[in-house]
């Protein structure tokens, strides 16, 4: 009996090894693990030891020759081992051979090679006979092709790279399933051999999620990279071009470029202007607060609403007459002013219009913190005027001009938009005339003002020209039905049409 | 690296037994029975582990770490833990893992390429192996965390508290990582029941521990406000000493505590390594004088604690163990192919499937070659 120690794979991938130096000869006794050999591979000086019992038959390998893994070593005679060690398994496959014990020295090595037959198939290792070993000894470089085995279980990598192939299988492709596109293009392993993959190219990962965020397919991307490997630049070509052959108002397949005049057409374009299809805004800031505030108004607080059109021909007059006057010099004298004198003067009237409601309660405010809404460049805002019932008009216009300015600065703070009990909107500086407001939380009345224009009114019997807009506002109905809210509009409205109304 | 003087030793390298006024007394806890144990556990790991590196160098195992030189580190300190107490080990721990009856089979297998695993962590208290280095120190903080958040929550009893401490391993080279530094963070901000056990073996490979840190190891713990000890790794009672202290006073719920165990990797850092190209026969020579299982055997002969008929025991039993071993090897089947593409996903999975596929195909290319 005798077993072949095959060059195993000493380190992690290693092909091969130089045999550096013989610790025994031909004759020598040897137990299991005794040091048989040196070997210098790649990576280290390795000693080796023997896996078999027995005495040294025969040196295969000689000092300074470098042989592959998996080619024979050194063959022990009488191999006699410990229990259960007698045939090195070298994969899975290996009790099958233990199953069909040797009978003879030459059926052993047979054995031993069809081991290695199971991973690594040779075409004469079942017909091999004693000359053919004889022969494989004196020339195993020449043989290595039929002799050698896998060893060990070392990386498959190793395996393989000593397989002949006949064809080739179909390389990975590129992953874009999850964009919707027909894979006509995956492998189809059964009916292997017929080229199904020749037009899908290679790419690595982050290539592929490049293509697929910006929307490339697979069957689009032709490689340019090493062994026809898809590139980063070959996705980013093919997104340019399909976004030029878009802004050219045709679809990636319509036949023949558009004439270049037709180019600059933007309702040839397939958006409404440059940008993504659809856009997320992140709601943070003004708009939050905004968002927050109007639906949990609109969706706890019954709105009512009222409006009325009046003639303000006596208060743009008035208005003109302050404007001259030079203690209004750099403050804004506008309708706003004129409005806000006007709701404190209806509030006097009506109490319960300038109140909050609590659901077991309801809280009349004998003063008026006048909020006012405000179109800003970070979004709507309603800084308060606090107390304004204090100050009289001139000092009023100044509060209302220092209030809008800081508004439109963003130097509002968070205190100067607390505590407002009636609000007032000026829908007018946008030229409307009147529209619904939502009133501010814990407010029970917002006044609208419209645009003053000249429109045709009737006068004592007379179509005349007169200063008219539209006033009116919402309401919290909990508190205030439509009586008091047309009251309290009509108070308003009165003082508009006749600020004289305003002397005391 | 600091002096051997700051190093807690009991155990001389002439197999002398010297007294510490702390430690010593753990040892009286030792009879005559436990003293000998930690000996067959150290000789058996070493045996086990000649053969592994044998069974490499033969083709059948992919890699092998050895952890010869280190046996009385690891020997000393699991054995003065709990069985219950929860081990992260690196991928070097041999003589824990088999102390704590983990099989050869299941050691192995890993090792063989045969399998992904060899040991569910449940059975032993024990979690596999982590091959990324100072990786298992933060599952060891996390694991620590849910001890502690059991306790806080009163879904563990605190009498049951001082049966789990979690032992975080790791060596100098590891100690560079950064997940050390994460680990030892949590560790200390919620006083966490780990003990951190740093065998410094001197050598990251090729890099020696001189370059991974100008000061002991140990040292590190007080960064983090928790205590550092340096012991002599090679000395197993010292290692069973200083472990014993050091879970005593975490299970008292001091908080994390951290061992340098000061040791020497006499072979190489794997099998695909070749230490002779970076340090000298001299450095050997001189730890080989300090060699924890000869120095332990000296005493225990010479205290009479075992006779020449016990140690011949043992090396039966140790022969008896390698040959285990080597028949586990040469018969331990492979993975079966298909069950790692079909356990990827809990369900089927396209791009699996068509890897699965693809590989059948490429061994269909060889079946077409055979049948010529």
């Amino acid at each position: 009996m005798s077993q072949i120690f095959k060059l195993p794979d000493v380190g992690e991938g290693l092909t091969e090894a130089e045999i550096v130096s013989w610790r025994v000869a031909v004759g020598d006794t040897v137990e299991v693990n005794d040091i048989i050999c040196e070997i210098e591979t790649a990576k280290s000086l390795v000693e080796l030891p023997v896996p078999y019992a027995g005495t040294v038959d025969e040196l295969v390998a000689a000092e300074g020759q470098t042989i592959e893994v998996g080619q024979p070593l050194i063959r022990i005679a009488g191999a006699d081992q410990p229990a259960g060690a007698d045939q090195p398994a070298d994969d899975a496959a290996a009790p099958a051979a233990e199953e069909a014990p040797a009978q003879t020295e030459t059926a052993q090595t047979e054995s031993a090679q069809k081991e290695a037959a199971e991973t690594e198939p040779t075409e004469t290792e079942s017909a091999e006979t004693e000359p053919a070993k004889q022969q494989s000894q004196s020339s195993a470089a020449e043989n290595s092709e039929e002799n050698q085995a896998l060893v060990g279980s070392g990386p498959k990598a190793d395996s393989a790279k000593h397989r002949r192939r006949l064809r080739s299988t179909a390389p990975d492709l590129v992953d874009v399933s999850d964009l919707g596109i027909e894979d006509h293009g995956r492998p189809q392993p059964e009916r292997s051999g017929a080229g199904a993959a020749e037009s899908i190219a290679q790419a690595s990962p982050p290539v592929r999620a490049l293509a697929k965020r910006l929307g490339v397919a697979a069957g689009e991307l032709v490689g340019s990279g090493r062994g026809g490997q898809v590139t980063r630049d070959d996705v980013e070509r093919r997104a340019r071009e399909k976004q030029a052959q878009r802004e050219a108002g045709k679809s990636p397949d319509s036949g023949p470029p558009a004439p270049e005049s037709r180019a600059a057409q933007p309702q040839e374009a397939g958006l409404l202007r440059s940008g993504p299809r659809e856009e997320n805004v992140e709601v943070r800031g003004v708009r939050k607060a905004t968002a927050l505030n109007v639906a949990d108004s609109a969706s706890t607080v019954p709105h009512v609403s009222v409006f009325k059109e009046i003639d303000v021909t006596a208060t743009m007059t008035l208005r003109q007459v302050l404007k001259n006057d030079p203690a209004y010099q750099d403050l804004s004298v506008s309708p706003m002013l004129f409005a806000a004198k006007a709701i404190m003067w209806a509030a006097r009237r009506h109490p319960q219009v300038n109140a909050s409601w609590h659901e077991t309660h309801y809280t009349l405010h004998n003063y008026v913190n006048l909020g006012v809404a405000a179109a800003t460049p970070r979004g709507l805002v309603v800084p308060v005027i606090h107390d304004a019932q204090i100050y009289n008009t001139l000092g009023l216009a100044a509060a209302l001009t220092q209030l809008t300015a800081d508004a439109r600065d963003g130097r509002t703070t968070a205190a100067e938009m607390q505590g407002g009990t009636v609000s007032i909107t000026n829908v007018g500086s946008l030229g409307l005339d009147t529209g619904t407001p939502i009133l501010p939380p814990g407010q029970a009345a917002i006044v609208a003002l419209g645009a003053v224009r000249k429109k045709p009114w009737v006068v004592q019997g007379h179509v005349v020209p007169r200063d008219v807009m539209v006033v009116g506002g919402s309401f919290d109905h909990r508190l205030i039905d439509g009586d008091l809210a047309g009251a309290f509009i009509s108070d308003v409205a009165a003082v508009l049409e006749q600020p004289g109304l305003l002397i005391d | 690296m600091g002096t051997m003087e700051d190093v807690v030793q009991l155990l001389a390298e002439d197999g002398t037994l010297r007294n510490h006024e702390v430690y010593s007394t753990y040892l009286e806890d030792l009879d005559d029975a436990a003293l000998r144990d930690l000996y067959r556990h150290m000789a058996l790991e070493r045996r086990f582990d000649a053969e592994a590196t044998s069974l490499q160098r033969q083709g059948q195992l992919a890699l092998w770490a050895p952890a010869l030189g280190q046996e009385a580190a690891q020997t000393g300190t699991i054995a003065a833990l709990k069985p219950t107490d929860r081990v992260f080990p690196t991928y070097r721990e041999h003589a824990m893992a088999l102390y704590r009856g983990i099989s050869p089979e299941e050691l192995i297998g890993t090792f063989r390429a045969a399998r992904h695993s060899g040991w569910d962590p449940e059975d032993y208290h024990f979690n596999t192996y982590s091959v990324v280095l100072a990786a298992q120190t933060l599952h060891a903080a996390g694991w620590a965390m849910g001890i502690a958040q059991d306790l806080r929550t009163g879904s563990l009893p605190p009498q049951k508290a001082e049966d789990e401490l979690v032992l975080a391993c790791f060596g100098d080279g590891a100690s560079s990582q950064g997940d050390i530094h994460e680990s030892m963070v949590f560790a200390s901000s919620y006083q966490l029941p780990m003990l951190y056990f740093i065998q410094n073996n001197h050598w990251a490979i090729s890099v020696p521990s001189s370059t991974q840190s100008r000061f002991p190891l140990a040292n590190r713990a007080s960064g983090y406000g928790f205590e550092g000890v340096r012991v002599d790794g090679n000395d197993v009672l010292a290692s069973y000493a200083v472990a014993r202290h050091s879970a005593q006073q975490i299970r008292s719920g001091e908080g994390p505590k951290l061992i340098e165990s000061v040791t020497y990797r006499m072979g190489a850092h794997t099998t695909a390594d070749d230490p002779t190209k970076y340090r000298t026969s001299e450095e050997i020579d001189a730890w080989t004088a300090k060699d924890p299982v000869a120095r332990y055997k000296t005493w225990l002969q010479n205290e009479g604690k075992a006779d020449e008929a016990y140690f011949d025991t043992v090396d039966q039993e140790a022969t008896e163990l390698a040959a285990d071993l080597r028949h586990t090897v040469h018969t331990m089947e492979g993975i079966d192919i298909d069950r790692v593409f079909d356990t990827v996903y809990a369900e089927p999975h396209r791009q699996v499937e068509t890897e699965k596929a693809w590989l059948k195909d490429y061994e269909a290319g060889f079946a077409e070659e055979e049948g010529q």
